[in-house]
């Protein structure tokens, strides 16, 4: 019920919100929220759980949410996946590509970051391993706090 | 003849550049049996094969396909 | 400190967290970790029936991923042949007996049996390293050296290739580059294309080493068409150039009217008790292919066609038609049926035979391989996954290859022999292959 609800609130999302900065984004009001686009076929994928449950973790109390969405076309190989990539973050479900789509997802993964004013502030295609640091300078500068050194 | 038949279907292929499906759809494509080379032990084994008992030899090309991820 | 060391901190502190929630302790290792080492191996077996090749092959591909999709492969192979190999010459009514390749013994030929190079023994072996790295966001290369060595034969090769993914990666569009320098160095020495094949000891007409030099590139295109089908067409252009002639092949000199092979005095030392030619191959071929793939997914099943239609200078056309199909058994096997068509028509200098007496041919090679035959293959291959959850797989395959002399080569007694015999060959291989 909840990830109906969850499902329903995303939708009403505007992608690419630069175009309408007065979103309403209900319970997420004031808080960075990364979007991130999964499914259980995806290499890059199972390299980006550990990152974002580390990302999770530490910011959480800052104000960071993590919202993954899958979209398998079953909730068995997603269920699968999260069994050998357990995540502490919020999953929710997409099995018709409809939130993808109105996000304009171009490869597999990709996530979008929502600052605290419900805007857009980047888009990441793919998951490099290399880049990690880069994707957390990001949420930091997101959630303003100063870069790590 | 037949050069130019295939040239076509090459060029054909290329000028696709609004065919295909969403990031999100290759579940199919992922699968290890759905890459363009499955098994490339095999392959190199056939194309030793059949170039020390053929005339013709490789032709085969790579990339593409799969989950397209990164 | 190290970004690890924090995370390891940060989950601990969850587990402390969800346990006085009672929601239970999130395990503490994140996440499996993906294999960085997969060694594909493979041991083969083929053989040709009537006493003709055979050959062992033990292959290995080992591959070491590194992070975010780069890749080092090594492959080697290691091949034992043993066997004959048609020479070339023509069988006859009578006995034949001809000098052998390295020119320090002879071999005899029953009556009535088409005559096979004697026996050799030969061991290959062939190392191949490959470097795969992403460029940018959406593109991939390649960069590859190969070498192999045999006792009269040396290879040594680079190649490299590009990928560049368009239109939400439902297009790739790739090129490629190969080039080759090879040594050909056979006991005896390269012998003078067309010359005689000599008495026993006697290399006069024989030279050194040769070289051949090949450059290979290949633009290609593949494309997503559906959920279930993707598809993929190739140009590739080859050109060799050097000494392309094979050493130990040879023609026989037959009179023009019987078509049976003109007679000669051999040595008291040993020699050849009648005419024959070495051949002699062209410096140069250029070579055009067109190659176009399909997979297709059916509900679980996989059907796998490829079409090949090759085209040269020295005249050969050939076409493969390749079919897989492969049905799963069960969640962890599969039985794959495999069909394979060719054909292919005869070089331009092709010849059974050369005429005694008329002037000769510029190039000239009875080597059934440039000859114009049908071959096809049939086989199945099972696969299986080991308690380990790594890959097995057997596979067995006929190979069949039946040729013709064109008409109008064919002279006097020739016709009433079996000038082109089959060539029936089994293909045995078994895989394993695992990842850690």
């Amino acid at each position: 019920m909840k990830k109906v609800i969850l499902l329903a609130a995303l939708l009403t999302w505007a992608p690419l919100a630069a175009a309408d900065p007065g979103l309403n984004l209900s319970s997420y009001e004031g808080k960075v929220v990364v979007i991130d686009f999964w499914a259980s076929w995806c290499v890059p994928c199972r390299r980006s759980f550990p990152w974002m449950n580390g990302m999770h973790d530490k910011y959480t109390a800052n104000g960071l949410v993590i919202i993954a969405v899958n979209l398998d076309r079953s909730a068995d190989d997603a269920a699968q996946f999260l069994a050998k990539y357990p995540a502490r973050f919020e999953i929710s479900y997409d099995p018709t590509g409809v939130l993808a789509k109105k996000y304009g997802v171009e490869v597999m993964p990709s996530s979008i970051i929502i600052g605290r004013n419900g805007e857009m502030i980047e888009r990441h295609a793919g998951f490099k391993v290399k880049r990690q640091d880069e994707y957390e300078a990001t949420l930091r500068a997101a959630l303003n706090l100063e870069q790590e050194k | 003849m037949r050069t130019f038949l295939a040239m076509g279907i090459l060029l054909v292929c290329s000028g696709c550049t609004s065919m295909g499906i969403e990031p999100w759809e290759r579940d199919v494509l992922a699968k290890d049996e759905m890459q363009l080379t499955t098994d490339a032990l095999e392959a190199a084994t056939d194309d030793h094969i059949y170039f020390s008992k053929e005339a013709s030899s490789g032709g085969r090309g790579f990339g593409g396909g799969g989950c397209g991820c990164n | 400190m190290s970004r690890k060391k924090e995370v390891s901190i940060s989950a601990a502190l969850a587990a402390a967290t969800c346990s006085l929630l009672g929601t239970g302790i999130p395990t503490a290792v994140d996440a499996q970790e993906e294999p960085t080492w997969d060694f594909n191996t493979s041991l083969l077996y083929y053989g040709e029936d009537e006493n003709r090749v055979q050959e062992f092959s033990l292959k290995s591909i080992i591959s070491r991923m590194f992070a975010d999709d780069r890749v080092l492969t090594f492959g080697l192979t290691i091949d034992g042949l043993t066997g004959a190999t048609p020479s070339g010459a023509i069988p006859l009514d009578t006995v034949q007996t001809i000098t052998n390749a390295s020119g320090n013994s002879v071999y005899t030929v029953p009556a009535g049996e088409l005559p096979l190079d004697e026996e050799f023994k030969d061991t290959r072996v062939a190392i191949t390293a490959n470097w795969q790295q992403p460029v940018g966001e959406s593109s991939q290369m390649n960069w590859g050296f190969s070498a192999s060595k045999e006792f009269d034969y040396l290879h040594l090769g680079l190649n490299g290739r590009f990928a560049k993914d368009f239109n939400k990666r439902n297009t790739t569009v790739s090129a490629g580059f190969a080039i080759s320098s090879d040594e050909n160095d056979p006991i005896g020495g390269t012998p003078v294309g067309l010359s005689s094949v000599l008495d026993v000891g006697d290399l006069s007409n024989r030279g050194g080493s040769e070289d051949k030099d090949i450059v290979d590139f290949v633009v290609g295109v593949s494309q997503v068409m559906t959920r279930n089908l993707v598809m993929q067409a190739n140009y590739s252009y080859s050109n060799e150039s050097g000494y392309l002639s094979n050493p130990f092949k040879i023609l026989s000199v037959v009179d023009g009217t019987t078509g049976d092979t003109v007679g000669r005095v051999p040595a008291p030392g040993g020699g050849p008790t009648h005419e024959f030619l070495f051949e002699n191959r062209p410096d140069d071929r250029s070579r055009h292919s067109v190659y176009t793939q399909a997979k297709y997914y059916m509900n679980g099943n996989v059907l796998d066609a490829s079409y090949r239609y090759m085209t040269d200078d020295w005249e050969i056309d050939s076409h493969t038609v390749d079919l897989r199909y492969r049905w799963p058994v069960g969640n962890d096997k599969y039985f794959e049926p495999h069909l394979r068509f060719y054909t292919q028509t005869e070089a331009e200098f092709y010849r059974l035979s050369i005429t005694g007496g008329a002037p000769l041919p510029l190039y000239a090679s009875s080597d059934y391989r440039l000859g114009n035959f049908d071959a096809i293959t049939a086989g199945a291959k099972y696969g299986w996954k080991t308690r380990n959850q790594n890959d097995m797989s057997v596979r067995v395959e006929l190979y069949q290859q039946s040729g013709s002399v064109p008409n109008g080569q064919i002279i006097g007694n020739q016709a009433g022999r079996d000038n082109y015999p089959d060539l029936n060959a089994l293909i045995v291989q078994f895989s394993y292959r695992f990842k850690k």
